[in-house]
């Protein structure tokens, strides 16, 4: 056996190295023609030209001498003031991103990316951001596509508990009332174009607007479909406001109210059982089948994700959801956002309308809940505390846990939080409903 | 163009009332069946919380250290 094994590989060894022989040796052939003919077009250059070229690659003489007409890595126009003091403000703005990241401690997970994306993206002359960048690959990868917002979602739908908003029902209202800051803004800022103030078309206001649903992966899906010129400033102005959120609220929540309201204590809420919080993604998957299909795709990774959590069976996958998936999606996310924080696409006009806008919108959407939580507080036979209206924005947990610490200002004893995240899961159903209203419309 | 914004607004707010709505009706009757025909998913849960004493510990140590790394980072 062993001999007939030899007598094979020896017959094989006699057959292949001649063919090898042969192959290498047309090889070298070709090699040295190769050669030579690289020989023939290489020119003796003198030192000096190669530095004086090595100086035309450097950032330094990118950036001091921008020139006309240049075109970044994705065919699109650069003026030579974004190719020079552009770059500069963009790379402090990226810094002051990751001061308030972390000295503030302003939803660091997402500036950290988001701000190194746009340093990476205003350096001159590296093409990251364009085909073949690694950025512009992570870009095309699930930004393009809007692939990435909807796994983000799915990690969204395994990390929340609905509990809250099965233990009573009725606040999901004030999730469905903040939503008015999407839907009024959307108006305003038309309104805007049409007095000439701002020049947004239909669909750039509708995208825009969808900021006041304080929900990152919905705005970024919205943005990347119907205005992708906007999506940097937009996906900056929603994060940064999301992480604004204890700032910007308080005021109007304190505005609209009357102290006496904001002491009101809200009853304990019913029971909800294990089974009932299984069946909750499905009975909202259902719903959203026959009213609005549209927005199954947001709706349906979010309810996908949940029904991984409740079910209870699948422990690993609802774990991986929460953690390793999210995390890494939220990476490559903040990254292909933070590209579009490159000169030529952030420092137009339109951001500071944007930033402006996407406000406006934050606010009219807390004002909203809290009007409609005085509302209901007046209809319903239960009381229920106007603050946890404004908690209807999106935002979870940060604006229920500042609709808590308003309520706590007038009355310390008296616990908001689980009330507030009612209506603040809510937020996040209505969000995504709106963003299918726009996506049918649009 | 205004009033084509404003018809939107009515249209999308009309939409997500009617979506959020249905879903408090729907979620009540659901909560109406499931105490009708499964009252003991109900009582699983709230026999849940009488833990053991050393259970309770260990959730108010993790709680304590999760407090702490909180305050601390």
């Amino acid at each position: 056996m062993k001999r007939r094994i030899l007598q094979f590989l020896l017959a094989l060894a006699v057959v292949m190295i001649p063919i090898g022989a042969i192959a290498t040796v047309s090889q070298m052939e070709k090699g040295e023609s190769q050669k030579v003919e690289r020989e023939g077009s290489y020119e003796s250059k003198h030192f000096g030209d190669m530095i004086v070229n090595f100086w035309k690659q450097t950032g330094i003489y990118a950036i001091l001498n921008p020139k006309e007409g240049v075109k970044n890595a994705r065919g699109d126009e650069v003026t030579p003031f974004q190719q020079s003091v552009g770059r500069i403000i963009m790379i402090a703005i990226t810094f002051i991103l990751f001061y308030l990241a972390i000295a503030k401690g302003f939803e660091p997970l997402l500036l950290i990316p988001i701000g190194f994306g746009g340093l990476l993206a205003n350096i001159p002359l590296a093409n990251i951001i364009g085909d073949g960048g690694f950025i512009g690959e992570l870009f095309k990868a699930g930004i393009e596509n809007e692939l990435f917002p909807i796994l983000i979602f799915m990690g969204v739908g395994a990390m929340t508990d609905f509990g809250p908003l099965l233990a009573n029902p009725k606040t999901a209202l004030l999730g469905a009332a903040a939503q008015f800051g999407i839907f009024g803004t959307l108006v305003g800022a038309v309104a805007l174009s049409q007095l000439g103030i701002f020049d947004f078309s239909l669909q750039d206001a509708a995208a825009i607007s969808i900021i006041g649903g304080a929900d990152g992966p919905t705005t970024v899906f919205i943005a990347s479909k119907l205005a992708p010129d906007l999506l940097g400033a937009m996906a900056v102005a929603a994060y940064s406001y999301m992480a604004l959120v204890p700032v910007i609220q308080p005021p109007i929540m304190k505005a609209l109210t009357t102290p006496e309201e904001r002491k009101i204590r809200m009853t304990t809420k019913r029971k909800v059982s294990q089974l009932e919080k299984m069946l909750f993604p499905l009975t909202v998957l259902m719903l959203t089948i026959l009213i609005l299909p549209e927005s199954s795709p947001l709706i349906g990774a979010l309810t996908f994700g949940n029904f991984v959590r409740e079910s209870r069976v699948v422990e690993r996958l609802s774990k991986t959801l929460q953690n390793e998936l999210i995390n890494i999606v939220t990476i490559f996310l903040g990254l292909s956002v933070g590209s579009k924080l490159a000169a030529e696409y952030f420092l137009v006009p339109e951001t500071l309308g944007i930033l402006l806008l996407g406000l406006v919108a934050f606010s009219v959407g807390t004002a909203a809940g809290v009007i409609m939580g005085k509302i209901m507080n007046r209809l319903s036979k239960e009381p229920i505390n106007p603050l946890i209206g404004a908690a209807g924005v999106s935002a979870v947990p940060m604006a229920a846990r500042v609709a808590n610490r308003v309520g706590m200002d007038e009355d310390p004893t008296n616990v908001l939080l689980m009330h507030a995240m009612g209506p603040n899961v809510a937020g996040v159903i209505g969000s995504a409903v709106a963003a299918g209203v726009y996506l049918s419309i649009f | 163009m205004v009033l084509e914004a404003v018809k939107y607004m009515f249209l999308g707010m009309g939409i997500v009332f009617l979506f959020l709505y249905l879903m408090v009706v729907i979620l009540d009757w659901q909560h109406k069946l499931l105490l009708k025909y499964f009252p003991e998913s109900f009582q699983e849960e709230s026999q849940a919380p009488t833990t053991s004493k050393r259970e309770r510990l260990k959730k108010v140590a993790a709680i304590t250290a999760a407090l702490h790394h909180m305050k601390n980072s």
